[in-house]
Formats: C-alpha cells, structure tokens, sequence
C-alpha cells in the first residue's frame, strides 16, 4: 500500500507515508547528490552514525531530526529544475504532517530527551553550520536516506 | 492600451479515491486560443518558504481547462491552487481556488468486486485502485450474519482466496476501502452471495 507505517517510540505512535517520501526521494535522489561536491564530510553520520542512538532516545532524535529538516534545510534546497523543486515540496509538507504528530508527543512528554540525542543533535547542527548554507542543505537533503533507513 | 484578461473562475477540486483534479470555467476570447497555466502551494511553502508557488509543469500554457494535481497533492496538509491565463502576450491575474484542498477530504467509494465460487473455493477478485488502498473483506454463510469473518488485502494481486465453502448454503461477500495515509474507508460494496456447486462456477 502507499506504506504506511506505524513508528512506535514507547508510548508515542507516529504513521507516516514513509513509501511517498522515498518515492519522491529516490526521483531526485542522483540529482541532488550530483549537487554535493563535498564527499569526504556527512552531515548525519559524522563522527558518528544514527545507528549508534540508544533506543530510549530515538523518539526524541528523530523529533529534533524532523525540527531540522523542516526549519533549516528544505527551504535551502530551491533548484532551477521545477521537477526537483515539486518533489522537494512533497517530501517538505510529508515531513510537516510527521513533524507535528512527533510535536504531539514532545508536549504530552512521550518523546524524551536524553543527554544523547541532546549531544548528537549538537554534533548535526556542528556539521551543518561548518559549511555554506546552501551547500549544507543541498548535503543534507541528500543524506535524507540515511534518516529513513535508520528509521526503518 | 491592452485590456486585462479576465482570471479564471469556478475553480474547484475534483478528488475522488486520492485522485484530485483542479477544473476552472474556460475563459473565452473570440478567435483566440486561450491557454493556462497552474501553480500550488502546500502548507510547508506557506509556513516556511516565503509563500512560495510552485509550478506545475504538465499544466503550463495547456488549452484544457483541467489539472490532474494528484502527483503533488502527497501529503496529507492543506493545499492551495491557483490558475491564469494566457493568449496573445497576454496574461490574468491568478484566479485562486477557494479556501484549501486537504487530501483528507477525497471522496471514496465502494470497491468493484467480483466473487467467484470455483468449485468449494470461495475467491474475490478487486479491482486495483492505486498504492494508497487496502481492502477489507467480510465473508459469511447466509444467514449467519453474526459469524461475519474479515480478510485484509493490503495489495491486490489477482484473486484472494477467502475460504473453502461446504456444498449446499450461499455464502455472501462484501468489502470496502481503507486509505491508510489519510486514516479513512469508503462504504461497503454491494453484497454478492455464491454457493459452491461440485465442481464448477456458481453465479447467483
């Protein structure tokens, strides 16, 4: 179906149409990278990876993920291919809708936040404000797989 | 000095099963082709990029007067839509359509579906309605309407087997849609009863 899965952080439950993002992803996914001259640096796996998250901070890991996603890197990633910059809206408002139930959680504080996630976050924004905006950004969006593979 | 083209109006959405068209009144200058083109505007571009538009490229400087926006329409927030028109060098203002368009609100309907009594099996063929769908199938023995049973078809393949049937009492079939991305299911269909026959297909 349009997959859409069921993400169970303890008592948090979040439905995303995970299969919609990756299709407009996977669309624009070569484009995007093709953009990225910087291969030697990550954004998400630097100096270490998702993987490496304690369980008991996913929740809030992928809170604060979608926080950045949604406020500093889409807006950034306006090309001059109107085909890209449509699947960077629908990936965009998919990540709204998420977003907000994931806010849901934050309030009724079922997405806590460890000193992990906390410092992981700052390692993420470190590496993100180490380079020129739109090159990170474009880096970023790029690394969206990433995201969703940890996630899965 | 060159009068301005009238917008298009009676902008509306057409959706029906996560299908979403935008339709609009035809503009009508005489002698002249008319041509439009249509830009939306979800709630990211809204709230975080500056209100930004963005250009639908199937339907630019198209000479129908309809959209099929379903490719964009991805995420379950509210959309605006807007449309203008050219000819001659000349351009409208954008007519916009009114209020927002949620995908939440796509009217669906009944599955088509067909049961099939292939000697004592009991089998449904559904009709492929998209990756958005699931189908949630209820099957009895007429008259025992209490001992409903359920199948959930998350992908349609050709045939769902439902059960194997005794010989002798009709067994009756209905199902409906379940959209997971919006959290919504049509109306049953109709109800179809079978009843196994030896060897061979049985339609009542």
């Amino acid at each position: 179906t349009a997959g859409n899965k069921i993400f169970q952080f303890g008592p948090c439950k979040v439905s995303m149409s995970m299969t919609e993002i990756r299709s407009g992803f996977n669309a624009i996914k070569t484009n995007i990278q093709a953009r990225d001259p910087i291969r030697t640096l990550s954004i998400l796996s630097h100096p270490h990876s998702l993987h490496k998250v304690k369980p008991s901070d996913r929740c809030c890991i992928t809170h604060h993920l979608f926080n950045f996603y949604v406020d500093k890197v889409f807006k950034h990633c306006k090309t001059e291919d109107s085909y890209v910059n449509r699947k960077i809206s629908s990936i965009a408002n998919s990540f709204l809708s998420v977003r907000r139930k994931l806010g849901q959680c934050h309030e009724q504080n079922q997405c806590m936040c460890g000193q992990e996630s906390t410092e992981k976050m700052k390692q993420i924004l470190g590496n993100y404000e180490g380079l020129n905006v739109t090159s990170a950004a474009i880096k970023s969006l790029g690394e969206l797989d990433i995201l969703l593979d940890w996630m899965e | 000095e060159d009068v301005l083209l009238p917008a298009p109006q009676n902008i509306s959405i057409l959706s029906t099963n996560m299908k979403h068209f935008l339709t609009w009144s035809p503009v009508i200058i005489q002698g002249e082709t008319v041509r439009y083109s249509v830009e939306f505007q979800g709630e990211y571009e809204r709230e975080y990029a500056n209100e930004s538009w963005i250009p639908i490229c199937e339907c630019s400087l198209i000479a129908a007067t309809v959209c099929n926006i379903t490719e964009d329409i991805s995420a379950t927030v509210a959309y605006n839509l807007r449309v203008r028109a050219d000819v001659g060098g000349r351009r409208s203002e954008w007519g916009t359509l009114k209020g927002f368009f949620n995908r939440i609100t796509t009217s669906l309907t009944p599955p088509v579906m067909k049961v099939i009594a292939d000697g004592y099996h009991l089998l449904v063929e559904l009709e492929d309605m998209g990756p958005a769908f699931q189908f949630s199938v209820l099957y009895w023995k007429k008259g025992q309407e209490n001992r409903m049973q359920q199948k959930v078809v998350k992908e349609v393949s050709s045939v769902v087997h439902l059960d194997t049937m005794e010989a002798g009492p009709d067994y009756c079939v209905k199902a409906q849609t379940y959209v997971e991305a919006i959290n919504r299911s049509s109306s049953f269909s109709q109800t179809q009863c079978v009843r196994a026959q030896g060897g061979t297909s049985m339609w009542l």
